[in-house]
């Protein structure tokens, strides 16, 4: 199916946070209730419609095993967006983050949009952080903040479709470079520089005339 | 492959010439070379190992994307025998897609019921069901200039495989003790094989079947390929599991290394131009013809120009390991069949493998001179025989093409392992099904490395691998313990096959004096977890538990661990040993073993190859 953008997202964090779980529900729309460890990285993808034009996620669920910390930081590269993800049910997940954090911003280029994810939602009477720990962290450190159920599937659709409209403002105003693959965004097929030229009228701050791919 | 030679070709042949060559290789390259193969239909779609279950082309595109190079392993480890782990990543843009392919076969040998085929055979009612010997076959196959021939041997290869078994399956099996009430029908048994007048040990039977089906793939490859697009060659190696042996059949440049404990116990031989030498001069100096007369069977102390002529270097002939003088001719200043050291080395100044299947059409590059007659497809066998083996929970076989090998010694390969392994320990049940899976990643990983200033590096900052990457991680325990367990099975039935008893297939273990028999036998092998599906309920039966202390008996006889290795040359029947180096069974030297068990691996030649030293260092 075609699309007018490409968008790459990373889901990162703790293992057992629900990582690939958000990542079924997103895609499948269901629920996986048995740990299956994801040993280095899947992939899954979804289209999605914004501002009218057709947007293809194409998502990276990494390992949040530590053993794996080394492969999975060589799958950062050229992220346009990140989920970052903790167990609200479990402090030391949140207590991680600012590891996860430093990771994400040294292997991924600057621009990357991150959404910071309490999952387990549902889980209410087990919480363990409070949602205002969440939301203060993600001010501090300038990110995008929702709390999803990977197994009621509250929020999952709201938490990648927020982020890809982060992305798609930041294209508009001219922060993304388009033509550069490692910002983790690809114009669709029909969709060229010179085609996509009325698309993105106006917005696209350097990226005119990068002639054909 | 190729494009180490058009690398290659630009230092040693010059500019110019390197200019067309690489044209040329982008035609042959190319997915629509008009009019040649690309118009036929392809025989296999290219895609990635079944098991790794990359359906839909997003999948695919985003496993062989060559800037990230993400390493991907089976999202269901249980797709594998035993979780056993295999991990790939593509190339950083040698060619355009992986080419690597790889096999997991699990069959069955169906040895009729004497005297009739299945079923109810001579209306005694009675259900005859013959016997059935389980195996397991992983195969990988290295492509070059194509993914042609590694994608068909992927397909193919476990058929013809297993035609050859059953070919052989009388023969395989001790006689069946219920065949003495049943005749045979006449003639069907003694003419399904030609017997040789002394006895012929089943595993030169294995090894036969092995080394017929690599020379049928290959015929059945040349065959395809003028009405298919079947384009390119590829090495093969095997591992064959079956009646309790580990058989690894190797040709080609991938390896296979037994590793136990962290050491690297026994690997295979590696055939490369540079290995293969002298096989390739011999042929050339015999049959001149073959080299169009345009490549010389002499070696050169150094390459000879037009500004030699005249003058006296050193030489070494076809018949000769050491040098000697002559006096430089015209004749002399043709490229040499072989050049180049180690990875580097060509056959034609062309292909840098010697063995495997498929490179019907391959020309040496800017001449006519086929390059088919100095391959072969030939492999070496090795036979490790696992009943005889103190196997534990760390003995695995690690498969690998050269993507690994070129950048990871064998040692270093078993010393990862361990450590992999030990991550996640065999007696971690929720944890354990990972552990051969996250063993292969790793050995991907320390061989891709990370890109670091564009250049892909290893952690000490040494060049990685821009290759293909393949691994498998076999545990060899659950094999043994599987085998073991039919073999109780067989031999309990067999008893109750005597006449007084009706014949039947059981091979489940289910008297409580079989499952303390078991018990002994999973202790011996390190495991202690029940067999799925054993009951303690039922009458102890007197005829099926002896048979099962006959079986336990058997394998509770201590392990030798001193015994020398038996090294046979399948050719002259001499052994193989005496002229090469002597297969390092016992680990590097100077190391003794750290345990009772890191002791010998009783390991058999075949193919008439030097044996590989385990010890040797990583190629660089
Ligand atoms: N109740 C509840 N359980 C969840 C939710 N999300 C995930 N889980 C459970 O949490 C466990 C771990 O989920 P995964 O998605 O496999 O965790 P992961 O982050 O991918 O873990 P790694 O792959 O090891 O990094 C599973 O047992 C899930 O069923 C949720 O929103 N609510
Ligand atoms: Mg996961």
């Amino acid at each position: 199916m075609s699309y007018a953008y490409l968008f790459k997202y990373i889901i990162i964090g703790d293992t057992g946070v629900g990582k690939s779980c958000l990542l079924l529900q997103f895609t499948d729309k269901r629920f996986q209730p048995v740990h299956d460890l994801t040993i280095g990285v899947e992939f899954g993808a979804r289209m999605i419609t914004i501002d009218g034009k057709q947007v293809k996620l194409q998502i990276w669920d990494t390992a949040g095993q530590e053993a794996f910390r080394s492969i999975t930081r060589s799958y950062y590269r050229g992220a346009a967006g990140a989920l970052l993800v903790y167990d609200i049910t479990r402090r030391d997940t949140f207590n991680h983050l600012t590891t996860w954090l430093e990771d994400a911003r040294q292997h991924s280029n600057s621009n990357m949009v991150i959404m910071l994810i309490g999952n387990k939602s549902d889980l209410e009477s087990r919480r363990d952080v409070k949602r205002e720990e969440g939301e203060a962290f993600a001010r501090e450190h300038g990110l995008i903040f929702m709390e999803t159920s990977a197994k009621t599937a509250a929020n999952v659709e709201e938490a990648f479709i927020n982020t890809a409209k982060e992305i798609y403002e930041k294209i508009q105003e001219g922060v993304f470079d388009i033509n550069n693959e490692a910002n983790g965004i690809k114009l669709g097929p029909q969709h060229s520089p010179a085609a996509a030229g009325g698309m993105a009228a106006g917005g696209l701050g350097g990226s005119q005339g990068g002639g054909c791919c | 492959m190729f494009n180490r030679f058009k690398s290659a070709l630009l230092s040693s042949v010059g500019a110019a010439e390197s200019a067309a060559a690489a044209a040329q290789a982008a035609v042959t390259d190319g997915a629509e070379a008009a009019g040649g193969p690309a118009a036929r239909p392809a025989k296999f779609a290219y895609g990635r190992p079944a098991f790794l279950q990359l359906e839909t082309e997003d999948e695919l595109q985003v496993a062989g994307d060559r800037v990230i190079r993400p390493i991907i392993v089976p999202r269901d480890s249980s797709r594998l025998p035993w979780t056993a782990g295999y991990a790939e990543a593509v190339n950083a843009g040698k060619s355009k897609r992986n080419e690597d392919a790889a096999a997991v076969y699990t069959g069955v040998l169906h040895q009729p019921p004497p005297g009739g085929p299945a079923g109810d055979g001579d209306g005694d009612g009675l259900q005859r069901t013959g016997r059935s010997v389980p195996y397991y076959y992983f195969g990988l196959f290295d492509g070059h200039a194509g993914h042609g021939a590694s994608v068909a041997a992927a397909h193919q290869l476990h058929h013809i495989i297993h035609e050859r078994l059953v070919d052989v399956l009388d023969h395989l099996l001790p006689p069946d003790p219920s065949a003495a009430e049943a005749a045979p029908a006449p003639g069907v048994r003694a003419a399904s094989l030609w017997i040789p007048a002394e006895e012929v040990a089943p595993e030169k039977l294995v090894t036969g079947a092995l080394e017929a089906a690599f020379n049928d793939m290959d015929a059945l490859i040349a065959e395809d390929r003028l009405k298919y697009d079947m384009r390119g060659g590829c090495t093969a190696v095997v591992a064959l599991l079956l009646l309790g042996r580990l058989y690894v059949a190797n040709a080609g440049d991938s390896r296979a290394t037994y590793c136990r404990h962290g050491r690297a116990v026994i690997a295979s031989h590696d055939f490369t131009p540079e290995t293969e030498r002298h096989r390739v001069r011999q042929l050339a100096c015999q049959q001149p013809a073959l080299t169009g007369g345009e490549f010389t069977h002499l070696d050169f102390a150094r390459r000879v120009g037009r500004r030699d002529l005249g003058k006296r270097v050193l030489y070494r002939d076809a018949h000769m390991t050491g040098w000697a003088y002559k006096t430089v001719t015209e004749r002399d200043l043709r490229f040499p069949i072989v050049c180049g050291d180690g990875k580097r080395s060509r056959v034609c100044a062309t292909i840098g493998v010697t063995r495997g299947f498929g490179d019907h059409d391959l020309k040496a590059q800017n001449t006519n001179v086929n390059i088919k007659p100095f391959l072969s497809s030939q492999p070496q066998v090795l036979v490790v025989d696992l009943e005889e083996e103190a196997v534990t929970e760390s003995d695995v076989l690690v498969m690998a093409t050269d993507g690994l090998w070129d950048v990871i010694s064998n040692e270093r390969a078993a010393e990862l392992v361990e450590q992999s392994l030990a991550a996640f320990p065999a007696d971690d049940v929720t944890k354990r099904r990972y552990r051969c899976t996250s063993a292969a990643q790793d050995l991907v990983m320390s061989a891709r490395g990370k890109l670091k200033e564009r250049l892909w590096r290893l952690s000490d900052g040494t060049m990685a691998t821009i290759d293909d990457i393949s691994v498998f991680v076999v545990p060899m325990l659950p094999y043994r313990e599987e085998h073991l367990l039919w073999k109780l099975g067989q031999e309990a039935s067999a008893v109750r096959c005597a006449p007084a008893e009706p014949p039947s297939g059981v091979r489940q273990v289910s008297e409580p004096a079989q499952l303390d028999r078991y018990q002994s036998l999973v202790e011996q092998c390190g495991r202690p977890s029940p067999p799925a599906g054993t009951s303690p309920s039922g009458n102890p039966s007197g005829a099926a538990a002896a048979a099962a202390a006959a079986a336990a008996a058997a394998a509770e006889d201590p392990v030798e661990t001193g015994v020398e290795p038996e090294f046979a040359d399948a050719e002259t029947g001499e052994p193989a040993a005496a002229n090469g180096p002597v297969p390092a069974a016992n680990g590097p030297s100077g190391t003794p073993p750290a345990a009772e068990q890191v002791g010998t691996v009783p390991v058999t030649w075949f193919g008439g190859e030097d044996a590989t030293p385990v010890s040797r260092p990583a190629p660089r």
